[in-house]
């Protein structure tokens, strides 16, 4: 259901509307390679191969943002836990993921539906699932929308007609539990996806599919994906050690290199302690999880990695997909967030650690970390047992998955950092051998305010390369949405409440905020149709960090619905 | 199956080890055939408190003790049959379901450690 605001129901915005908008069209590869220029269009989960989440579009300006109102909306059916995902928008049709890797096509100006595709899924398997049935983002490319799925397939449908053009398996979801929950990312020919993982006891593959014919080119196994890796895992552990790249990563043409981010090995927490390189359910660094890896895009070969908490021991992966390009001085850097709350920025060229730094305040699982080499600093191994203090961060991390923002145009990088910590006991579980329908946590814990406040979020606007600060933003909740810069100095935050707020991108002045009645939960972005600009966002509550916030914060989420949402579009008034 | 009331934390203990019996283990059953012996199988198909730590632990926090992702449940006024329906067949959006997962015996061992569980009134 499509509903047009007041300004477009009049029969001369309704034939602008039409006149101008553009079908959908195909959306060649090589267009992806300048998304990051291109103010018409959002063309990948992150906006472009740069993950920069920002759209050089200036119509809506921090002069005129205070006429920001919504254009259309559009209900999903079936939004168990919200809508997750970010939207995508070509040619001025807007393409977006509910629950279930339900998909759908909308003209961007007047929010009409084109098509809708609603694959028929696994329902008894979904009902096993933890991490489901939410769906984060789409891919486009060779004229096809990409989507996966919950039960294991990767899934081409046809832009312009939403039929499907080929549905390839690629996970025995039905022996393993997990699928696919994240968007997809198309590079030249090949669409690269990666499964879900972490506390679920498999060896997380990321796939590389040929675009156009749906066949399985590579898979790259995050858990002891080479000889080398194997060797970091005691006994039999590499069978079931979880990892998985369970959000898209990004993709650097210079070097012909994807750069992926890797999920946590399993179980989450090891009684071995400080003994971990000798005893315990997983001996040794566990690589490639909680890493972050060059993959070639057209073989799979690994190129190169860092692996960014070695033994990660507190479910704190490197599966965040984000990974800025940033050219500064002559270098060529990557900059990339760890869910324990620390920033790392690498060469781009080798993915040799050029810096890193804290964003997170409250942080104690380890004391540091080198800036020059990565090396962890005082690292707290946590015994068999109650921990004597609270970990910090939470298992819920310094940062979530959605990502922030960076402006070319302020230079800034806008990151939500989240402070909050939790009560933990660590208990030897019976070991997993195979993999199988499982979680593998071992632990018991609760989630705790941190020791300089109360639980809390903030956004920050910093250096992407150095970290310093301009300025901040607190949050009586963390808001667990992707932001949004723009070319007309805004910023955009969608927030747990319900609220979206446009920010001065320099000051951080709000100058315009907008309540959708429900949390935020998803990813924000900004497209043309017809000659004018248009903010989109989904709203839709629930996920497993959104589902901590009722025994955190009350109400309103004690009695927020989690199996609603809607897609909200804004546009200046006319 | 037909489930019996069971607030006798003994009586529950003995049926659990009863029922692991009878059932088997789920989890330790999955893997291929032959692949290779089952490890610690029989002590720990039964301890509630372990399967709930690899498992349950990581929405129904602080052990069962606290409310997280899911809710608290020492001192539920659920009903067995309520609680052990709602392992076995899970909520849609909410909880997976873990009658495929677990055996009849675990459902049970799982059950008698949310019994077990003091009520700190938090």
């Amino acid at each position: 259901m499509a509903l047009r605001a007041k300004y477009l129901t009049g029969c001369a915005g309704l034939a602008l509307a039409t006149m101008m908008s553009a079908p959908a069209s195909a959306v060649d590869p090589s267009r992806l390679l300048t998304a990051d220029q291109n103010a018409n269009d959002w063309l990948t989960n992150h906006g472009s191969y740069k993950s920069y989440h920002y759209s050089p579009a200036d119509q809506i300006n921090a002069g005129n943002v205070k006429n920001l109102e919504v254009a259309w909306t559009h209900f999903p059916e079936r939004a168990t836990r919200g809508i997750q995902s970010t939207p995508l928008a070509a040619d001025g049709v807007l393409y977006y993921s509910g629950s279930y890797s339900r998909v759908y096509a909308l003209d961007g100006a007047t929010g009409k539906l084109l098509w809708s595709y609603v694959p028929e899924l696994d329902e008894e398997l979904v009902s096993k699932q933890t991490h489901s049935p939410y769906n984060r983002g789409l891919a486009l490319a060779n004229g096809n929308v990409y989507v996966g799925t919950v039960d294991g397939r990767l899934i081409a449908i046809d832009m312009k007609t939403g039929k499907p053009v080929w549905d390839t398996r690629l996970v025995d979801s039905k022996k393993l539990t997990v699928g696919f929950t994240g968007a997809p990312l198309a590079v030249k020919d090949t669409v690269i996806i990666g499964s879900q993982g972490g506390e679920w006891p498999w060896r997380g593959p990321i796939f590389g599919v040929d675009g156009k014919t749906g066949q399985k080119k590579w898979e790259f196994f995050t858990v002891a994906g080479t000889d080398e890796a194997r060797a970091t895992w005691g006994g039999d552990s590499w069978r079931t050690g979880g990892g998985g790249g369970w959000m898209a990563g990004a993709y650097d043409p210079e070097t012909n290199t994807v750069w992926w981010g890797t999920a946590n090995p399993a179980p989450l927490y090891d009684w071995a302690g400080a003994d971990w390189q000798k005893s315990g359910p997983r001996p040794g660094t566990n690589l490639y999880t909680t890493s972050v890896i060059g993959l070639d895009p057209d073989n799979g070969k690994l190129k190169f990695y860092h692996q960014e908490l070695p033994h990660d021991a507190w479910d704190f992966d490197s599966a965040v997909g984000e990974f800025l390009s940033i050219d500064r001085g002559g270098q060529k850097l990557m900059v990339h967030p760890n869910k324990g709350g620390f920033i790392f920025v690498y060469d781009r060229a080798n993915g040799k650690v050029q810096n890193v730094w804290q964003l997170t305040k409250n942080i104690n699982f380890v004391k540091g970390i080198d800036p020059k080499t990565g090396e962890l600093i005082g690292r707290r191994d946590l015994s068999l047992g109650k921990a004597d203090t609270p970990l910090c961060p939470a298992i819920a991390g310094g940062v979530s998955w959605n990502s922030g923002a960076y402006s070319p145009r302020t230079q800034l990088y806008y990151k939500i950092s989240q402070e909050w910590c939790m009560d933990i006991t660590v208990i030897r579980t019976t070991p997993i051998l195979e993999p199988m329908a499982q979680l593998n946590i071992g632990a018991d814990f609760k989630l705790v305010a941190p020791p300089d406040g109360p639980a809390r979020g903030r956004l920050d606007a910093r250096d992407p390369v150095t970290g310093q600060k301009k300025w901040e933003i607190n949050y009586k909740e963390p808001p667990l949405a992707s932001i949004l810069a723009t070319g007309g100095n805004l910023l955009f935050v969608p927030d747990s409440e319900g609220v979206v707020h446009a920010y001065n991108a320099e000051t951080g002045q709000e100058l315009w905020s907008h309540n959708n009645g429900m949390g935020h939960n998803a990813g924000i972005i900004s497209y043309m149709a017809g000659g004018k600009q248009y903010v989109a966002v989904p709203a839709g509550w629930g996920s497993l960090v959104s589902d901590e916030f009722a025994a955190l914060w009350g109400e309103p989420f004690k009695s927020m619905a989690k199996n609603t949402g809607a897609l909200f579009v804004f546009a200046l008034k006319q | 199956m037909w489930v019996p009331v069971l607030r006798n934390r003994a009586a529950l203990a003995v049926l659990a080890l009863a029922l692991s019996i009878a059932c088997g283990s789920a989890q330790q059953s999955q893997g291929p055939a032959g692949a290779r012996p089952p490890a610690e199988a029989s002590p720990n198909d039964i301890d509630g408190p372990t399967m709930f730590a690899s498992v349950c632990g990581y929405c129904h926090q602080d052990g069962g003790r606290a409310q997280g992702k899911g809710p608290k449940l020492a001192g539920t006024k659920r009903s067995d049959e309520f609680i052990i329906d709602r392992i076995r067949n899970g909520k849609p959006g909410s909880m997976p379901a873990f009658g495929g997962t677990f055996s009849e015996g675990q459902i049970v061992a799982i059950l008698a450690y949310i019994r077990s569980l003091e009520d700190n009134g938090e």
